[in-house]
């Protein structure tokens, strides 16, 4: 079975269908998932300006990521959930378009970059060390994250 | 008079760059969501930690502190990338009833967040700021409110005109 007959099999799922002719479920979905993406960023916009040393540097990182990655990760499933459904309604389409496919990537990598940290620098950063390349970090994150809620509009205009 | 001032946006300069350069609008929204991101995200935090969820160990007016002004300027900036968005399609928003339920909306989710100041910044002073059932309640109502500024939001994009709009 291609990529394509899968597409096409997601596509004439009845699911599907209710989700591309119903007039309020594809704007209610966009709606949630403006909400979730608006908590994913707002909250890793506070961790990343406090690892990027641009706020609320007297308070200790673990304050911040402890309170707000939580937030993050639960508005993040309510995005990919949301986001799933939206794409039902035109798998095909979708995988098509290099705006979605760019969008797509680029949560890998903020993935990959939230991992790297934890793995190599979170501990030391902790204690106050490696502070270049927390800031680093910090600063890939808030890079990747405003590149994906731009991704997403671009992807409203070219479906 | 609204129809006039559509006609008189439509023929300015500012309508005409934005419908020529095809990436004005997408990076105006783009701009526009981050803001929001700014505002939604901060009532969301000070309102998780009047409710003892998030931050325990910082007094409620410390949050509000911390969140507030970045909130402030993200509203100044909303209205400016709004008034854009207005003027790529000046026949298209502000005829259309969900746009007005999103300006009243936004009207009183603003004054439920000053309302929310007030009343903490003075049970700050009063008794080291706990949560009283004025400030729950108030807290409860700033998200609702927000929350209506989102859904009325995107309805503007698939709202009919009213009657008699410009087309």
């Amino acid at each position: 079975m291609s990529l394509t007959d899968v597409l096409t099999t997601l596509q004439g799922l009845p699911l599907s269908t209710v989700i591309a002719e119903s007039d309020w479920l594809f704007p209610t979905l966009e709606s949630l998932h403006v909400i979730a993406i608006t908590l994913v960023v707002g909250s890793i916009i506070v961790v990343d300006l406090r690892l990027i040393g641009l706020a609320a540097t007297k308070r200790p990182l673990a304050a911040f990521t402890t309170q707000f990655l939580p937030i993050t990760w639960s508005a993040f499933v309510l995005a990919a959930l949301t986001g799933s459904l939206m794409f039902l309604a035109k798998p095909v389409s979708y995988v098509g378009n290099v705006f979605f496919l760019s969008k797509l990537a680029l949560l890998l990598a903020a993935g990959l970059n939230m991992g790297a940290f934890h793995l190599f620098v979170e501990r030391r950063a902790h204690q106050g060390q490696a502070l270049g390349a927390t800031r680093a970090f910090g600063l890939a994150s808030l890079t990747i994250w405003i590149s994906v809620v731009a991704l997403g509009r671009w992807i409203g205009f070219t479906i | 008079m609204l129809n006039a001032f559509a006609a008189w946006l439509l023929h300015t300069p500012v309508t005409a760059f934005l419908e020529n350069a095809a990436w004005a609008v997408p990076t105006i929204q783009t701009l526009h969501i981050l803001c929001i991101a700014i505002v939604f995200g901060g009532a969301v935090f000070i309102n998780l930690r009047i409710f003892g969820l998030i931050e325990r160990d910082e007094p409620v007016a410390t949050v509000l502190g911390r969140f507030l002004p970045p909130m402030t300027i993200a509203i100044i900036i909303l209205a400016i990338t709004g008034a854009l968005l207005i003027a790529s399609e000046p026949n298209r928003a502000m005829f259309r009833v969900v746009f007005w339920v999103k300006m009243g909306l936004i009207l009183l989710a603003v004054a439920a967040t000053w309302t929310q100041r007030r009343l903490i910044l003075a049970g700050a002073a009063r008794d080291g700021g706990a949560a009283t059932l004025s400030v729950r309640l108030v807290a409860g109502l700033t998200i609702l409110l927000w929350v209506g500024v989102i859904f009325a939001g995107r309805w503007i994009g698939y709202a009919t005109g009213w009657p008699g709009s410009p087309t």
